[in-house]
């Protein structure tokens, strides 16, 4: 019954596309787990947990994977959605819809890896500690890590404020320039609808010492069809060192913030229609 | 310029009743049969092999006889192997003794060794100093703070120990190179430490909510590195481990010891209970088993040269069950 459910409703893992990838995959890391806490195993485990969210709840579609080579990159996204799900959609497409396939290492707040359950599950998945050495050492390892140079500042938006990029931070591209990392960015268009009426009291978030405290009426998110659109690798010019100034970085961070932006407003003009958005063009 | 083995004709091994210590004295005795080796230890001393070149003698390092030795046979190198260990149940109960032995003890033998004309010292310390919190980067390398004693206070002699070496290291280097090591958990059937313990405990718990990564290095492996950093490694502070890395579910799966899968809430309460009067367990190494702490062994790997080590992570997993 389950079976015949299962089959009905597309929400079985596509087992043998799976089986190809996680081949793959076995070749990069024989041992099955890495330094940082990866667990093949439980990856696929994840994986194939979430692909039926991924496939029928948010119908991810995936644009510009041919952007994408067979080299190790500084994957940076605009964050949106309230918690996190932004980053764990782009981990799957990644693995699932880009050639060649990888674990992509989302960078996680340094109260994650200390949760119980949750900061081993998000670790054996593929998450590492946002930290700077840690950062190069993943790159200088040949690994690609997502950041989100937003941070909690981008996913943590009132809804008056959806699509509105936030300031990028500099560490990102201070790490690019330092492993001579190509940045690929990408922006992620529907999460911000995951919880289309959010107020965030930042007073009595900063009482509690809490990094965002989202008020919605909302307990599951909304199944807000997502695109991923991925850019143009981009990649630092040679004389800049992760010795040069403020001023000299500031110029190729705000150009990828703009590439992203454009990133993002590509993705709106073709995005699927849904209750949420429809809504808010109307209302304008 | 590093001194060659060609130079040394004497060696003081301290802490010879330690199994690192035996397995190196073995090793050193057996690599240069003309070496002359004296082991000293407070505790009593049993060598498995005796060899002509080898001799063990019993006695307090505080004591003036300690100073006789160095004075009569004229050490060439010292290897500090002799760190009290911090694997009790109760590490706090003997701490005032571990920071009198670990370091003061430490102070007189290097005192001594300058005094004495010694040329080379290799200090054993451990990767414990880096401390086991849920913020360490993959990997840590030497130049990382020692955080290990912010929660725990009964490691202070541990992390003391540490300092106090690296200080007088840097302090006497013109007068004698000195080798501080900092190595991953040491394992194997002569080796009693606290991961040892915990690795071979039948129905030892496991966090049900964690699942840090561990580097395991073989004692054999171990000692083979003491005696190439007497041969060959200048001075500085050195992390060793080999570049394999294993869960520690994995790893206790690998030594087929049944393990009790408790969650981070009850893992506290559960150690306390289980500590007294059933199984010993010290309460630092919760976090060790919580929280990965990888360390950098780039810092080393250029003397050790390509596939030093002679045991893979597995095969030295395996060889606890033959203990």
């Amino acid at each position: 019954m389950f079976e015949f459910l299962s089959e009905k409703l597309q929400v079985k893992p596509p087992k043998e596309e799976i089986d190809k990838i996680f081949e793959h995959l076995q070749t990069i890391y024989p041992a099955g787990e890495d330094p940082w806490g990866l667990s093949l195993k439980k990856a696929r485990k994840n994986m194939e947990m979430i692909w039926p969210f991924y496939h029928n709840y948010f119908k991810v579609r995936v644009f510009g994977q041919e952007n994408v080579g067979d080299e190790p990159y500084l994957v940076t996204s605009n964050h949106s959605g309230q918690i996190a799900i932004d980053g764990m959609l782009i981990c799957i497409a990644f693995s699932l819809e880009v050639k060649p396939a990888r674990i992509l290492r989302p960078m996680v707040e340094r109260f994650v890896t200390g949760l119980p359950f949750f900061g081993t599950w998000a670790s054996e998945g593929g998450a590492v500690l946002g930290d700077r050495q840690n950062c190069i050492n993943l790159l200088e390892a040949k690994q690609s890590v997502l950041v989100f140079p937003e941070g909690v500042r981008g996913v943590a938006k009132n809804t008056a404020d959806f699509y509105k990029l936030q300031k990028f931070t500099r560490g990102f591209f201070r790490m690019a320039l330092s492993t001579g990392t190509k940045i690929l960015p990408i922006a992620v268009v529907g999460a911000e609808e995951f919880y289309p009426f959010v107020y965030h009291p930042r007073k009595i978030a900063r009482f509690l010492g809490l990094p965002a405290l989202p008020l919605t009426p909302l307990l599951v998110p909304l199944p807000s069809p997502v695109d991923i659109i991925i850019g143009k690798p981009y990649e630092a010019p040679p004389e800049l060192t992760t010795e040069s100034s403020d001023a000299e970085i500031d110029i190729h961070i705000k150009a990828i913030e703009a590439e992203v932006k454009r990133l993002t407003e590509e993705g709106l003009k073709n995005r699927r229609s849904f209750w949420a958005n429809v809504k808010k063009e109307e209302k304008k | 310029m590093t001194l060659e083995m060609k130079d040394i004709s004497s060696v003081l091994i301290i802490g010879i009743a330690g199994g690192l210590a035996k397995i190196t004295a073995g090793l050193l005795s057996k690599k240069y049969p003309e070496l002359s080796i004296t082991g000293v230890d407070s505790r009593p001393v049993k060598l498995e092999i005796q060899t002509e070149n080898i001799k063990t003698v019993q006695m307090k390092y505080t004591r003036g006889n300690f100073e006789r030795i160095f004075r009569e046979k004229k050490f060439d190198a010292v290897l500090h192997l002799g760190r009290m260990s911090h694997a009790d149940a109760n590490p706090m109960g003997n701490l005032e003794k571990r920071l009198d032995l670990n370091v003061m003890g430490t102070k007189r033998i290097m005192d001594l060794a300058l005094r004495f004309g010694v040329k080379k010292s290799i200090i054993v310390s451990t990767y414990h100093v880096y401390g086991a919190l849920s913020d360490n980067p993959v990997f840590i390398d030497e130049e990382a703070p020692l955080r290990a004693s912010i929660k725990y206070p009964e490691l202070r002699d541990v992390v003391e120990m540490d300092l106090f070496s690296t200080n007088w290291m840097w302090k006497n280097q013109t007068e004698i190179e000195t080798v501080v090591l900092r190595p991953c958990s040491i394992i194997g059937p002569n080796i009693r430490n606290s991961m040892c313990l915990y690795l071979t405990s039948p129905y030892a718990p496991i966090g049900a909510d964690f699942n840090p990564m561990f580097q395991f290095i073989h004692e054999y492996d171990m000692a083979s590195v003491v005696i190439r950093s007497l041969e060959k490694v200048p001075t500085g502070i050195y992390n060793v481990a080999p570049s394999e890395v294993i869960s520690i579910k994995e790893a206790r799966k690998v030594i087929g010891q049944p393990s009790i899968p408790v969650p981070l809430l009850f893992l506290e309460q559960t150690v306390k209970l289980l500590n007294f009067p059933f199984w010993k367990f010290p309460r630092y190494l919760l976090d060790y088993i919580k929280f990965a702490c990888i360390i950098d062994n780039k810092g080393i790997a250029p003397y050790l040269g390509e596939d030093f080590y002679r045991f893979t992570t597995k095969e030295a997993l395996e060889l606890l069950k033959l203990e």
